[in-house]
C-alpha cells in the first residue's frame, strides 16, 4: 500500500556512457600490482620459512640415515625443492585464499569489472614468484651441508620448476575454494604430512609397496620430484613424459576448479 | 523506461526456505540518489550481490544501464561501481595506489587515474594519508580512512551506476559531510546512486527516493517528504499506553483531529498529525493523561524514522484508516 505522493520531476541528466572494456593487459597488470602489494609484504617471511624448511629436509632427514653416502644425500637434497614448492602451494596458498574469503577480499575482487579468470592468473603469478625462490634456497642449503655439485639441465629444470609450482599452487587454490575455510586448512595440514612422510620425494619410490607406487604414479608428488631431479642431476636421472602428463593434468584440474569457483554465481 | 541506470523488476531470490528478495522492483535514474533501507537481514546485500553478478536471481530481471545483469553479468559489472560493506582489500597499498589501480581497472589512463586520486583525496580531505601504507590487521590506516578510500575507489571513474553499501561506517562527522557532498556530486555528474543503509536519519538528508525493504519485500517507497506525510511540517504525537494496553486513539473513538498515520510499537502509539492541529492534539492528550487513560505523551517533529518504524513494524505507511497491527 502506498500513499499518493507528489513525486519530484525525474532528473533529466544523462548517465555517463558505459566505460569501454579495459584492455586485458592493463587489467592484468593492475591486478598484479594489487596482489603483489597484498602478498608482497610477507615475501621476506616466506623466504625465511623456505630456508628453514629446506634446512629441515636436507639436514634433518639426513640425520635419519646413518652414514649417509653421496648418492643418498644427492637424492634427498634434490627432493627438497619439490617439498618446498608443494608446501607453498598446498599450505600457504589455501591459507591465503581462505583468509581472502573470510575477509571479503575474494568477493570484493569478484565484483570488479574484469574477466574473473584474470583474478586467478594474477594470484597464480604472484604465488609462483613467492614459491620459486625456494629452489635456489634448497640447493644452497644442500650444497652447504654436503658440498656436492649439480649437473643442471636448464630447459628441463625451468619447465619442471614452473610446472611443479603451478600444479601445487593451482591445486592449493582449488582446495581453498572448494572446501569451507576450516576444512581447507585441515586438508592442507594433512597434505603436508602426506608430502613430507608418505611421498617418494626425498626417498626412492622403490621403498614403497607396489600398490602405493601405483598410487603415486597418478598423484603429482613423485612425478614432480622426478622431473625436478632430472633437471638438477641430468647425468643420473632422466625426465619421463608420463610424469609431465600427470603434472599437466593436475594443474589443469586445479585451474579449472578455481576458475569455476571464481566465475560461478550460486 | 528511458534512461534508467538500474531497473529491477520482480526480483526474487531464495536461500532454502528463506525468501531473501521477494518480488522486489525498484528503479534508479541518472542523477538520482536512491536509498535502500532495511534492518539487518532485510535482503539489501542479497539484492546488491545479484546486481554485480555474485548471486544468480531466482526470478525477475535486472538491467544496469541497458545491460541484462542476469544473462550477461560481465557487461553489467562494467557499468556499476560497488563500494561493498566489507572493507576493501587495501593491505600493502597506499590510498593513492589503491585509487589509481581502481581507476586503471575502470579504463582510466595512467595520468587520468593519478589526477582522479588527487581530486578525490582533496574532495574527501584524506590528503594527509594519501601515501601512508595500510598494513595487515587494520594497521597504518584507520577504519574510517579505509572506508573513504573504498568510496574513492568506487567513485574514481564515471560509471552509470554507483552502489554504496553503508559508506559512512567508521567515518568521522566532518568527513561524513564531505562524503555526502561527494555522493551528491556523483549524481550531479550524471550517475545514478543506490545507497544501501540502515541509517535512516542520515539517508533522509541525501536521498531523492527511498525504498524500504522488510523481510525481502518492498514495504514502502517514495520521496522522503512524501513518505513522511503531507510535508515537512508534520508533527508526531506519541502516547505512552498503560500496562493493560488499551489504546484510546483506536478508531472509531480516536482523537478529535485528522491523523495521517498511526503506528503502534509495544506500549507506544505514534500519531502523525498536521502542525495546525498541534493545539488540539496537546489538549486531547493532556486530558487523556489527566484522566489516567495514558501514562504520558510527547509532541515532536515527524521524522522519516517514524515512517521507517511504521512500515517495518508491519503496518503500512498509509492514512490512519489503514488497519493497525499491534505486535
Amino acid at each position: 500500500m502506498r500513499e499518493t505522493i507528489a513525486t519530484p520531476a525525474p532528473p533529466s541528466r544523462v548517465p555517463p556512457v558505459t566505460p569501454p572494456r579495459t584492455g586485458l593487459w592493463t587489467a592484468y597488470a593492475s591486478l598484479l600490482r594489487w596482489t603483489t602489494a597484498q602478498i608482497g609484504a610477507m615475501l621476506p617471511l616466506f623466504v625465511v620459512v623456505q630456508a628453514l624448511l629446506a634446512a629441515g629436509v636436507v639436514i634433518g632427514f639426513g640425520l635419519l640415515i646413518p652414514g649417509i653416502d653421496t648418492p643418498a644425500a644427492r637424492f634427498l637434497s634434490t627432493g627438497a625443492p619439490t617439498v618446498l614448492l608443494m608446501v607453498i602451494g598446498l599450505v600457504m596458498v589455501p591459507q591465503g585464499v581462505a583468509q581472502a574469503r573470510a575477509s571479503g577480499t575474494f568477493t570484493y575482487m569478484r565484483s570488479l569489472p574484469v574477466p574473473r579468470p584474470l583474478l586467478l592468473l594474477a594470484d597464480l603469478t604472484v604465488w609462483l614468484a613467492v614459491a620459486l625462490p625456494g629452489i635456489p634456497v634448497a640447493l644452497v642449503v644442500a650444497w652447504l651441508r654436503y658440498g656436492f655439485g649439480y649437473d643442471l639441465d636448464w630447459p628441463v629444470l625451468a619447465a619442471a620448476a614452473a610446472l611443479t609450482a603451478l600444479t601445487a599452487t593451482a591445486v592449493g587454490y582449488a582446495v581453498a575454494v572448494l572446501l569451507p575455510p576450516l576444512l581447507a586448512q585441515l586438508t592442507s595440514q594433512v597434505l603436508v604430512f602426506f608430502v613430507l612422510l608418505f611421498s617418494p620425494i626425498t626417498f626412492p619410490a622403490s621403498r614403497l609397496p607396489g600398490w602405493f607406487q601405483a598410487v603415486h604414479d597418478v598423484l603429482p608428488f613423485r612425478p614432480a620430484a622426478d622431473l625436478l631431479r632430472a633437471g638438477l642431476l641430468s647425468g643420473a636421472y632422466g625426465a619421463r613424459w608420463q610424469d609431465l602428463a600427470v603434472l599437466l593434468a593436475w594443474s589443469a584440474l586445479g585451474v579449472a576448479i578455481s576458475v569455476r569457483a571464481l566465475v560461478r554465481r550460486p | 523506461m528511458r534512461g534508467a541506470v538500474l531497473e529491477i523488476d520482480r526480483l526474487t531470490r531464495r536461500f532454502g526456505s528463506v525468501v531473501a528478495n521477494d518480488q522486489v522492483s525498484l528503479r534508479v535514474r541518472p542523477g538520482e540518489v536512491v536509498g535502500l533501507l532495511g534492518h539487518n537481514g532485510a535482503g539489501k546485500t542479497t539484492l546488491v550481490s545479484q546486481v554485480v553478478g555474485l548471486l544468480r536471481p531466482g526470478g525477475g530481471s535486472i538491467r544496469v544501464a541497458g545491460a541484462d545483469a542476469v544473462a550477461d553479468p560481465a557487461a553489467a559489472r562494467r557499468r556499476v561501481a560497488l563500494q561493498a560493506q566489507a572493507q576493501a582489500p587495501l593491505d600493502g597499498l597506499t590510498p593513492r595506489t589503491a585509487i589509481e589501480i581502481a581507476g586503471r581497472l575502470r579504463g582510466l589512463s595512467r595520468a587520468g587515474a593519478r589526477a582522479a586520486a588527487r581530486r578525490l583525496a582533496a574532495e574527501l580531505d584524506i590528503g594527509e594519508w594519501l601515501d601512508r601504507r595500510a598494513t595487515p590487521d587494520g594497521g597504518g590506516l584507520s577504519g574510517g580512512v579505509r572506508r573513504l578510500v573504498a568510496f574513492a575507489m568506487a567513485a574514481v571513474a564515471p560509471v552509470p551506476l554507483v552502489i554504496l553499501d553503508e559508506p559512512t561506517n567508521d567515518v568521522d562527522a566532518a568527513r561524513r559531510r564531505l562524503l555526502w557532498e561527494a555522493v551528491r556530486r556523483l549524481g550531479d555528474d550524471g550517475a545514478g546512486v543506490l545507497l544501501v543503509t540502515h541509517n535512516v536519519v542520515e539517508a533522509e538528508r541525501v536521498v531523492d527516493e527511498l525504498v524500504v525493504l522488510d523481510h525481502g519485500r518492498v514495504v514502502a517507497s517514495g520521496s522522503p517528504a512524501g513518505l513522511r506525510g503531507t510535508g515537512d511540517r508534520d508533527l508526531q504525537l506519541e502516547l505512552a499506553l498503560r500496562p493493560d494496553g488499551t489504546d484510546p486513539s483506536e478508531p472509531p473513538a480516536g482523537p478529535p483531529l485528522p491523523v495521517t498515520r498511526r503506528v503502534r510499537a509495544g506500549r507506544r502509539v505514534l500519531l502523525t498529525i498536521g502542525a495546525a492541529d498541534a493545539e488540539a492534539a496537546v489538549a486531547w492528550a493532556a486530558a487523556l493523561r489527566d484522566s489516567g487513560r495514558v501514562e504520558g505523551y510527547a509532541l515532536t517533529p515527524a521524522t522519516l524514522e517514524d515512517v521507517y518504524l511504521a512500515v517495518t513494524a508491519g503496518a503500512p505507511a498509509g492514512p490512519a484508516a489503514a488497519p493497525e497491527e499491534s505486535r
